[in-house]
C-alpha cells in the first residue's frame, strides 16, 4: 500500500500562485477558499525588509490532530495516507479548523471572501450543492464520502491530495510523474500545472521513489514539525528557500 | 387574598392537569393560559413574560436567518475566528450548570447542612442553563441532528468533545433523577446520596472536558495546558455560586424578608459571601497569573495576550467585576447587605461572560497559518444574529427558570411541607 507524500522544493518555486488556480479549477473552490495556497509574508525591517512566500497545500499528517479532534470520525486518515472529510458525516463543529496547526481547513457557510459579489449567490444550487459552479468536475467524480466535488451545506473541507486522480493510479506506482503520459491523470492538479517543476509526488514508503531520494539527499524539512503532526508534504530548502519557523505573521 | 400554591406530587400529576387543560381549553386557550402565568403579580411571573418575550424574538430571529442566510449570518471565518459569540455562551452555560451543581453539592455530597436551602433550586438552575447552553450549540452547530446518529456510531475515542458530549450528558440525566428525588422529598436515601456524588464527579469531569477541548490544543497556545481544565472547573464554581445568589435574590423580588425561614437565616448569615469571595479571590489570581505568563512569554501564537491586556473589556472584567465584588463581599460593613450581594453577583456574571468571550474568541486571535492575506490580530465582532443566539439562551434561561419556581418548592429543605407559598 502506497503513503502518498509530496515534496515542494522552495528553491525552484517562483510563488506564481498556477498551484492555487489549478487547485480551484480542479476542485471547484471558491474565490478566497484556498485548499492549495501560496501564503506571502514580510521579513525583517525597513530598509532590510524581505517579502517571502510559501506554498502550502493540506499536509496529510501521519499524525493528524484534525482526525484525532473529530467527535464523529467525519475526517479520517486512510491506509494510504489521505486526510479526508466525509461530508456525509460531517456535523459542521469546526473543531478540526481550529486543531489544525496549517489553517487549511474551510467551512462552507460564510461571508464572501474579499467582500463579494458573493458567487454562491450568483451561482447558486438548486438541489444539497451548496452552490452550482458554471463550470465544474463531471458529476462521476464527485464523492461525498472522501470530500470530493461541490460540498453540501454546512460542512468543512479541505484539500484531498486530489484523491479521485490519485487513488486511480496503478498499483505499485513510486512516483507520479506529471511528465509521464502514462501517470499525468492521476497526479494532484497542482503538481501537473506546476509550471518550474517544484512539485513531487509519490510513495513515501517506497524507498526507490523520487520523493524520498529528494527528502534524503536535500535535507527536505516539515512545517512546523515542533507541534508533532508529522507532514507527509516535504520542503526542500536549499540555498534560496526557507520554511517559516513560526506563523508567517504580518508583524504589526 | 393570598393563594396557596401546592407542588405537584409526581409527573402523573402534572401531565394529567396539563393534558385536562389542554383538553378543556384547546390549543390556543392552551398557549393563553400558559402566556397568563407572566401575569401574576409575582416574580416568577414577571421572569415568565421576561424570558418568554425575549425567547420568542431572539429565537424567531435567528432562527429566519439560519433559514435565509444560514450559517453565513454568523462573522466567523475560516481565515479568522472560526468558534464565535455562540461558542462563548455555550461554554458560560454549561459552566454555570456545572458550578451550579457544585454549589449543590455542597449540602448534598459534603455535608454542609447550612446550604440545604439553595440545593434544590441550584439543581433545578443547574438544568435550566445546560439546557440553554445546549440550545444554543445546537443552533450554532452545521447539523445539530447528524449529530445523534455519527457520534455514537464514530465513537471517536480520542476527540475531547466527544468526552465532553458523553459527560455533560450523563450529567444532564444524573441532574433530572436527583430533582426528581429531591421533589419526592427524598434527601437522605442512599439513592440520593450516591446520585449527588455520581453528579459532582459528572460535572467535575464535564467541566474538565470542556476544558480540555481548548486545554489540548498545543497548536494554539493561548489555550494550551492543564492550567485551562482547572480554571474551568473553578470559575465554573464561581459562575455557579453567582447564580444561585442572583436567582434566589429574584425568586424573592429582592426582598429578604419575603424569603422563608430557613433561607432566609442562610442569606443573612456571613457563609455565603465567604464561599464567595473566596471563589472570586480564586478567580481574580488564575485570571491574572494566565495574563501575565502570557505576557511575558515569546512564544509565537501568544501575541494574542497584548492584544487582550490592552482592551477596555479586559480591565472592565478585572477590576470592576472581579476586584470590586471581591471587595464587597469581604468587607463586613456590605457583605451582608441585600443590594451588594445582588451587585455583586450580577458584576461577576458580566465579567464570566466576557470572560469566557475573551477566552474563546482572544485564543484565536493570531491567524494559524495565513501570511499575508490575513491582518496580524483577526478581526472578530459578533453579527447580530449571534447576539441574538447569545440572548436567547438567557431567555430559555428565564423561562424555565421561572416555570420551576412556578412548578415547585424549589426552597425546600429536607422534611417540610408541599405547600409552594
Amino acid at each position: 500500500m502506497a503513503k502518498w507524500g509530496m515534496v515542494i522544493d522552495l528553491e525552484k518555486c517562483t510563488g506564481c500562485q498556477a498551484c492555487t488556480i489549478a487547485c480551484g479549477m480542479e476542485n471547484n473552490r471558491l474565490p478566497g477558499e484556498h485548499w492549495q495556497d501560496v501564503i506571502f509574508f514580510t521579513e525583517g525591517k525597513y530598509p532590510n525588509t524581505q517579502i517571502k512566500w510559501f506554498p502550502r497545500p493540506c499536509m496529510h499528517c501521519e499524525n493528524p490532530s484534525c482526525v484525532a479532534v473529530c467527535p464523529t470520525r467525519a475526517t479520517y486518515k486512510t491506509e494510504e495516507g489521505f486526510v479526508l472529510v466525509d461530508w456525509n458525516r460531517c456535523i459542521g463543529c469546526k473543531y478540526c479548523m481550529i486543531a489544525c496547526p496549517y489553517g487549511v481547513r474551510f467551512y462552507t457557510e460564510e461571508k464572501a471572501a474579499y467582500g463579494g459579489p458573493n458567487v454562491k449567490d450568483v451561482f447558486p444550487a438548486e438541489d444539497k450543492h451548496s452552490w452550482n459552479p458554471p463550470w465544474k468536475m463531471p458529476d462521476s467524480q464527485e464523492d461525498w464520502k472522501h470530500g470530493v466535488g461541490v460540498q453540501p451545506h454546512d460542512v468543512v473541507s479541505k484539500c484531498t491530495f486530489c484523491h479521485h486522480r490519485v487513488s486511480k493510479a496503478p498499483k505499485g506506482t513510486a512516483d507520479l510523474d506529471p511528465s509521464d503520459p502514462k501517470l499525468r491523470e492521476y497526479t494532484p492538479a497542482c503538481v501537473v500545472t506546476c509550471a518550474p517543476g517544484a512539485r513531487f509526488f509519490g510513495d513515501l514508503d517506497n524507498p526507490e521513489s523520487e520523493v524520498n531520494r529528494l527528502i534524503a539527499n536535500k535535507n527536505g524539512a516539515r512545517l512546523l514539525d515542533h507541534l508533532g503532526n508529522k507532514p507527509q508534504v516535504y520542503y526542500l530548502t536549499g540555498e534560496g528557500g526557507a520554511v517559516p519557523s513560526g506563523r508567517a505573521l504580518k508583524k504589526s | 387574598m393570598t393563594t396557596r400554591y401546592l407542588e405537584p406530587k409526581n409527573f402523573a400529576e402534572v401531565f394529567t392537569h396539563l393534558g385536562k387543560l389542554y383538553r378543556d381549553h384547546g390549543p390556543l386557550g392552551f398557549l393563553k393560559i400558559a402566556w397568563n402565568l407572566g401575569h401574576e403579580p409575582t416574580p416568577a411571573g414577571a421572569m415568565w413574560k421576561f424570558g418568554l418575550i425575549l425567547l420568542t424574538l431572539t429565537f424567531g430571529f435567528s432562527f429566519i436567518m439560519l433559514a435565509t442566510v444560514g450559517h453565513a449570518s454568523f462573522n466567523t471565518s475560516s481565515d479568522g475566528v472560526n468558534w464565535g459569540m455562540p461558542i462563548a455562551t455555550y461554554a458560560f452555560f454549561a459552566l454555570m450548570s456545572s458550578g451550579l451543581t457544585m454549589i449543590a453539592a455542597l449540602p448534598m455530597v459534603f455535608g454542609f447542612k447550612q446550604f440545604y436551602p439553595i440545593a434544590k433550586r441550584a439543581i433545578w438552575l443547574s438544568i435550566v442553563t445546560l439546557i440553554a447552553g445546549f440550545a444554543v450549540l445546537a443552533m450554532e452547530l452545521g447539523h445539530p441532528f447528524r449529530m445523534l446518529w455519527t457520534i455514537p456510531t464514530g465513537l471517536q475515542v480520542m476527540s475531547p468533545m466527544f468526552w465532553m458530549g458523553v459527560f455533560y450528558t450523563i450529567d444532564l440525566i444524573l441532574l433530572f433523577i436527583k430533582f426528581y428525588l429531591l421533589w419526592k422529598d427524598d434527601w437522605d436515601s442512599g439513592v440520593s446520596h450516591l446520585v449527588g456524588a455520581l453528579g459532582f464527579g459528572a460535572v467535575i469531569l464535564a467541566s474538565g472536558m470542556l476544558g480540555l477541548v481548548f486545554g489540548s490544543m498545543v497548536m494554539r497556545p493561548m489555550w494550551y495546558g492543564s492550567f485551562t481544565s482547572i480554571f474551568f472547573m473553578l470559575t465554573a464554581a464561581l459562575t455557579g455560586a453567582a447564580a444561585i445568589v442572583l436567582a434566589v435574590y429574584m425568586s424573592f423580588g429582592f426582598k429578604r424578608e419575603a424569603m422563608p425561614e430557613p433561607l432566609k437565616s442562610m442569606a443573612e448569615g456571613d457563609e455565603l459571601p465567604k464561599v464567595f469571595a473566596t471563589l472570586i479571590g480564586i478567580t481574580l489570581v488564575m485570571v491574572l497569573t494566565r495574563m501575565w505568563t502570557g505576557l511575558w512569554s515569546n512564544l509565537d501564537g501568544l501575541e494574542g495576550f497584548k492584544a487582550l491586556f490592552q482592551s477596555p473589556l479586559f480591565h472592565f472584567q478585572v477590576w470592576i467585576c472581579f476586584a470590586l465584588p471581591f471587595y464587597l463581599m469581604l468587607n463586613r460593613e456590605t457583605n451582608r447587605g441585600v443590594m451588594w450581594q445582588v451587585i455583586s453577583s450580577v458584576l461577576v456574571l458580566l465579567g464570566m461572560a466576557i470572560n469566557r468571550y475573551e477566552f474563546i474568541v482572544g485564543g484565536q486571535l493570531v491567524p494559524m497559518f495565513k501570511g499575508n492575506w490575513v491582518n496580524s490580530l483577526n478581526a472578530y465582532t459578533p453579527s447580530i444574529t449571534e447576539w441574538a443566539l447569545t440572548l436567547m439562551g438567557w431567555g430559555l434561561a428565564f423561562a424555565l427558570y421561572a416555570l420551576g419556581e412556578r412548578l415547585f418548592k424549589l426552597h425546600a429543605v429536607p422534611g417540610e411541607p408541599r405547600v409552594i407559598r
